[in-house]
């Protein structure tokens, strides 16, 4: 880093917040994907003024700036791929004000999910996204990725929640976008726009979030199919239902095959089972409706159904989705996790074509997910050490995103589109789309300095 | 690929089954006291892995992070790839200090046992007032931060299993030197022999430890097999009480913090609760607590070679403590009553203890 630039970074958020150190140069390189490239330097600013300073000097001298919360996102959108400055958020980590009254809670950008979950308790309320990642990942990062979660087919994403936020824009002005009532249309809605735009666009440093009563029952069912194409009638037929559960996740028979080897859970090897919750108030209401989608999956031939009556056998039956990332995270040393996502009718279209695509490209793919929302999670697994089978991973994950695309879905339905997703970006969005992209980003960062190289928006 | 070092040997592919997710984030408590990344078990094992690319040298640059972690395993616990960060680390340090690499704190501390018996070099053994070396039934074995850091409660412990009546013998015992093994360098065999020896001289059947570290270096160190091949069995002191009733009680509020090196490495976590149960009728257990308990920043050498952060990372523990209200911290281990006692700050009244010497403290009023 250029030794002026470097004052001038300390000059703003102390020396003990500023690193050049190639330690922390490594570990800011990576985020959970396969990407990574380093960065000059990283930086601890402490509030907003500090954040637009940093953005102020960046724009005037054009280095790149990469916000970053924990690192756990899953494309590569953390990474600084041109170099440049990361700009850590997590130094921001308090909770500002939670009102029940109001129905909200104001964060900075660095507090960490659960930390917030752990607040908001002893209140009995929640912010329902619930991303698996939760325990780590900062708010900032859930809000500039739209992060979703287990939940989402009844509760919705990120999105849904965020009432306005205070953002950094690239040329250091500050601006407040929203409102704390709980509905707005006065003007356009900036706040949406900032929602998943991955840090390409300001850096946001104020979170007000719409917040809810957290639901005190559940009940949970479990079904085997032997087939997937039951499954996916069940899927949709529980919608018809009038029944939205508060999780129905899947699990393919690649997984469940792997889940056997790695464990002794002992799970039967059909081509998916489901896995469904209710949420409500009192465990008549949620047993009313977990009856109701168990009679779904009954008519239409579960293999095998059960129904869990105590703690403990609620946590049985959640143990294989429970351990299916853990499993499949050690079976090779490398591997991708997608989220390709479409409508509930392409579920097992998607499921099978999963399949073929692993046979087409002899890798191994195992999937699992959240069927409610239509969001499937295939984990490709292989050798990052093999260029053979890197060629192979790529090739099959180029067939996934055009699978989904061609099935009405989406490249990406909460991990984003950062490096990995960039080169299929015109596969799902027209050219007047991407235009009309392009120009945003124009608008907000002329000077192209705030998380350059990312999401397909440079031609 | 032949590999240049001898970590990658061992470790090369659970090194790269590391996945970046940064579970350990949550419950590292280098990363909880810094935040900084780079001290992460995350950042650990990038840099390690570009160590095996060839992308950086294994040297210098790289003590701050690899010489500053606990030994503490709760990433390992919560790691979905399974990497056992702790053992992986301690390989590299030895590594590292073959290639002239090491923290200047470790460096002196092998020095020290070279020359010395304990890791403070402290030429006067604290007698306490015992006889040593003689024939019992039991061998009471204190480690050098009771010996030498934390009297009271030693003395305190040694008085406890007087007032139980047990036959015990103090030796002249010399470091377990376990902790070299940690830090880059090997066990002295002469210290273990010298330790062996006396042990098998007061022909005791049984060696009671009051650090959880010496307990895993006795029982698990190819160094100490003698003892067991004698037929030696070696228990730490809260294994050793479960069996006895004290016949008093506190209603003061009690909570329990568990050594990484009694809990997380040996399992040991229900002898000393159903201890604690028997004296406090008020017993709390903190947030984070037996598999998932947060570290106390004294292990690994890091209260020594990085103070200022081994204390913060106490002081977020004692948080947990204010948290749950109570007056009373109890744990079996004397690095983790000597770091948290000394990271309370004036405000906080609660009050630090090794379990025995609260025992023993009531057993004294009681009388
Ligand atoms: C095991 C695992 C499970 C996961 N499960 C889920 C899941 O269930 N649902 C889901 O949606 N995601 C999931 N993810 C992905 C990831 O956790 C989310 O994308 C998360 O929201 C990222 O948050 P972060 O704090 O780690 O952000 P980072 O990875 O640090 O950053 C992500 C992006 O946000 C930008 N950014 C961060 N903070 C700010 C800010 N304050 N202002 C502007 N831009 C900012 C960065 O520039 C980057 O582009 C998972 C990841 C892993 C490793
Ligand atoms: S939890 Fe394990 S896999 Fe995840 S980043 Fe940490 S060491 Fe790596
Ligand atoms: S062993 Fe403890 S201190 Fe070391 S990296 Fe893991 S969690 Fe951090």
């Amino acid at each position: 880093m250029d030794e002026k630039i470097k004052q001038a970074l300390i000059e703003i958020v102390g020396k003990e917040n500023y690193t050049d150190s190639l330690i922390d140069m490594v570990s800011f390189s990576y985020d959970a994907s396969e990407h990574s490239h380093r960065p000059a330097c990283a930086v601890w600013p402490s509030d907003a003024d500090q954040v637009a300073k940093i953005l102020r000097l960046a724009n005037s001298e054009k280095i790149p700036v990469i916000p970053r919360g924990a690192g756990t996102g899953l494309s590569g959108m953390a990474v600084p791929i041109k170099g440049g400055i990361i700009l850590d958020l997590s130094h921001m980590n308090r909770i500002v004000k939670i009102s029940i009254e109001d129905r909200l809670a104001v964060v900075k950008p660095g507090v960490v999910y659960v930390d917030l979950e752990k607040a908001l308790e002893p209140f009995g309320f929640f912010f329902p996204p619930d991303p698996a990642s939760g325990k780590v990942s900062t708010l900032g990062g859930n809000v500039a990725t739209n992060a979703g979660g287990l939940k989402g087919a009844k509760y919705g994403t990120t999105r849904d929640y965020v009432l306005g936020l205070q953002v950094v824009l690239p040329d250091g002005r500050i601006m407040r976008t929203g409102s704390k009532a709980m509905k707005s249309v006065s003007g356009y809605d900036l706040t949406r726009l900032f929602v998943g735009s991955e840090g390409t666009l300001g850096v946001v440093t104020e979170i007000t979030l719409k917040i809810n009563p957290k639901p005190t029952a559940t009940s949970t069912a479990l079904a085997t199919f032997d087939s997937l194409a039951d499954a996916g009638n069940a899927i949709n037929q529980i919608m018809h239902s009038g029944i939205i559960p508060s999780a129905l996740e899947i699990l393919g028979r690649e997984t469940l095959a792997a889940i056997n080897e790695n464990t002794d859970l002992n799970l039967p090897e059909v081509d998916a089972m489901l896995l469904a919750e209710t949420d409500g108030y009192t465990r008549e209401e949620t047993d009313y409706q977990i009856k109701k989608v168990i009679q779904v999956f009954e008519e239409n031939n579960a293999r095998e159904v059960k129904q869990a009556r105590t703690d403990k056998e609620v946590e049985d039956l959640w143990a294989a989705r429970k351990s299916a990332y853990a499993v499949l995270a050690r079976i090779k040393t490398h591997f991708v996790l997608e989220d390709v996502t479409v409508p509930m009718t392409h579920i097992a279209e998607l499921l099978k074509g999963v399949e073929e695509i692993s046979r087409r490209h002899d890798i191994q793919i195992a999937t699992f997910g959240h069927a409610g929302d239509g969001n499937l999670h295939p984990q490709i697994l292989y050798d990052g050490y093999d260029q053979e089978q890197v060629r192979r991973m790529e090739a099959a994950s180029a067939d996934l995103f055009k699978l989904a695309i061609d099935l009405d879905g989406t490249l990406t339905g909460e991990h984003g589109i950062g490096l990995a997703k960039a080169p299929y970006m015109t596969l799902e969005h027209d050219p007047v789309a991407m235009d009309v992209m392009r120009h945003v980003k124009k608008m907000f960062d002329p000077n192209n300095i705030l998380n350059p190289g990312k999401m397909g928006l440079e031609e | 690929m032949e590999s240049k070092y001898e970590f990658e040997e061992k470790y090369r592919e659970q090194i790269l089954k590391c996945s970046r997710c940064g579970f350990c984030q949550a419950v590292c408590p280098v990363y909880g006291a810094t935040l900084r990344p780079a001290l992460n078990a995350r950042g650990k094992m990038l840099l390690l892995k570009e160590v095996m690319d060839g992308k950086i040298g294994l040297d210098d640059q790289l003590i701050e992070t690899l010489f500053q972690c606990t030994t503490c395993a709760n990433c390992f616990h919560n790691c979905p790839s399974g990497v056992d960060v702790p053992e992986i680390i301690k390989a590299v340090r030895q590594d590292m200090v073959r290639a002239g690499s090491c923290h200047p704190a470790f460096e002196g501390m092998n020095e020290v046992l070279e020359k010395h018996t304990n890791i403070y070099a402290e030429d006067e053994p604290e007698d306490f007032e015992r006889v040593r070396n003689r024939k019992a039934e039991y061998v009471y074995f204190i480690g050098c931060v009771g010996s030498y850091r934390e009297d009271e409660p030693t003395m305190a412990a040694l008085d406890l299993l007087d007032r139980l009546k047990v036959d015990y013998t103090l030796i002249d015992e010399v470091c377990c030197s376990g902790v070299l093994e940690d830090v880059g360098f090997s066990i002295k065999e002469h210290l273990a022999e010298k330790n062996m020896a006396l042990i098998l001289e007061t022909g005791a059947g049984t060696v009671i430890t009051g650090c959880p570290y010496c307990f895993r270096t006795f029982n698990d160190k190819l160094q100490y097999s003698r003892l067991r091949e004698a037929g030696v069995k070696v228990v730490h002191i809260t294994q050793f009480l479960q069996d006895f009733g004290f016949g008093v009680k506190t209603d003061k509020r009690v909570t329990y913090h568990d050594p990484c090196d009694l809990g997380r490495h040996c399992g040991i976590y229900e002898e000393p609760r159903n201890t604690i149960r028997k004296i406090a009728t008020d017993f709390v257990e903190m947030p984070d607590n037996r598999e998932n308990a947060l570290c106390c920043g004294a292990g690994g050498g890091v209260r020594g070679a990085y103070a200022k952060n081994s204390i913060a990372m106490a002081r977020r523990r004692l948080e947990q403590v204010e948290e749950v209200g109570a007056e009373i911290v109890l744990t079996e281990c004397n690095s983790c009553v000597h770091n948290l006692a000394n990271a309370k700050l004036r405000r906080q009244k609660f009050r630090v203890y090794s379990t025995t010497e609260f025992i023993n403290e009531l057993m004294e009023e009681a009388e």
